[in-house]
């Protein structure tokens, strides 16, 4: 196949990515979305204004992190991150919480979704003892409560009043993806 | 003399460490629980200076949401002693912190006596979480969340007094 059949073939299949760790490096790809005021309104951050504290982001948090990936798209720009996604442990070693953010430019066309599920197909193997990957969504994001649905996840309970975010208490839904559930193709 | 079923809350002492082996020893009682069971007055009195009294005094922190757990004597099971423990502990935290917004409380999806209780004191179920607690390093369980929050209505009264 020549490179436009391959990308057509890519297209049929729906959109892949890679999962990969992170590096300092990755600070400038991740200022883009970090910086997204739209973006860090449905998470429970603020825009960053600058990369010196992204930095410090990645080196503290991110790197010694158990399970953070940078979410690369297959026959994009390969190397660069356009977004990441987490599984982090809670107190319970059965349950870890799933985390993920998206550069608007890449929001509509089904990454989180491709994301979410290589996550699923993966982190299981990789995480001693985990059992359940839980995760947790404004009653009113139903995006992304779609990609969790389409990735295979069950909705459990709405859990009411569960957190305050940037002065406004939430009722979020939580939903989960076992070890035994079955992965959606 | 104290009315029948009536129950009050008070703060821990180090000099409960028999009182609070008793039950922490009981295999029935901490069936649904996390930890062990304790076999000697040694480990009762640890828990309570290094993870009790440490834990009244934490007021550092503002949380808007707060767990709820709660254990009985089996000598006590059966009276309503914990639907009315767990009435005046809600009332309690929700009146000594502003802040709290969420109480909620987990059982086990075979321990249908605990879901009555919080259902009895005004709780609300939520749903079912699958494998959400490891227990004494056994396969994980699934349990039900309920929760009460601010704005549910009064707590079921209980004939309660509550002092430190």
């Amino acid at each position: 196949m020549d490179r436009s059949q391959e990308l057509q073939a890519a297209a049929a299949r729906g959109v892949e990515v890679s999962l990969r760790r992170f590096d300092l490096a990755d600070v400038d790809a991740m200022m883009v979305w970090a910086s997204d005021p739209q973006v860090a309104a449905v998470c429970r951050w603020e825009p960053y204004e600058s990369t010196e504290p992204l930095v410090a982001f990645i080196r503290e948090v991110v790197l010694p992190h158990p399970w953070f990936r940078a979410i690369c798209v297959v026959g994009g720009e390969e190397e660069r991150p356009v977004g990441a996604v987490s599984v982090t442990p809670t107190a319970d070693a059965c349950r870890a919480e799933l985390g993920y953010v998206l550069a608007r430019a890449h929001w509509g066309k089904g990454v989180a979704t491709a994301a979410v599920k290589r996550v699923v197909a993966t982190v299981f193997a990789e995480l001693e003892g985990l059992e359940r990957v839980e995760a947790l969504v404004d009653v009113r994001n139903a995006a992304s409560q779609r990609v969790l649905e389409k990735a295979g996840f069950r909705r459990e309970a709405v859990l009411r009043k569960y957190c305050v975010l940037k002065g406004q208490v939430k009722d979020m839904v939580m939903y989960s993806f076992i070890s035994t559930d079955p992965l959606v193709e | 003399m104290e009315a029948e079923g009536y129950v009050s809350l008070r703060e821990f002492t180090e000099a409960d460490a028999e009182a609070l082996l008793e039950w922490a020893s009981d295999p029935r009682v901490v069936r649904f629980q996390r930890r062990d069971a304790y076999t000697h007055v040694d480990e009762a009195r640890r828990y309570i200076i290094d993870h009790v009294l440490p834990f009244c005094r934490t007021r550092g922190t503002a949380p808007s949401a707060a767990s709820l757990g709660y254990l009985v004597a089996r000598a006590h099971w059966g009276r309503g002693v914990a639907t009315r423990a767990v009435s005046a502990a809600a009332e309690a935290v929700f009146a000594e912190w502003p802040w709290l917004v969420r109480l909620e409380a987990i059982a086990d999806v075979e321990n249908p006596a605990s879901q009555r209780v919080l259902e009895k004191a005004g709780f609300t179920r939520e749903g079912v979480l699958r494998r959400y607690v490891v227990l004494k390093g056994r396969p994980s369980r699934d349990v039900v969340m309920f929760s009460f929050v601010r704005g549910d209505g009064e707590v079921k009264p209980a004939e309660v007094a509550t002092h430190s």
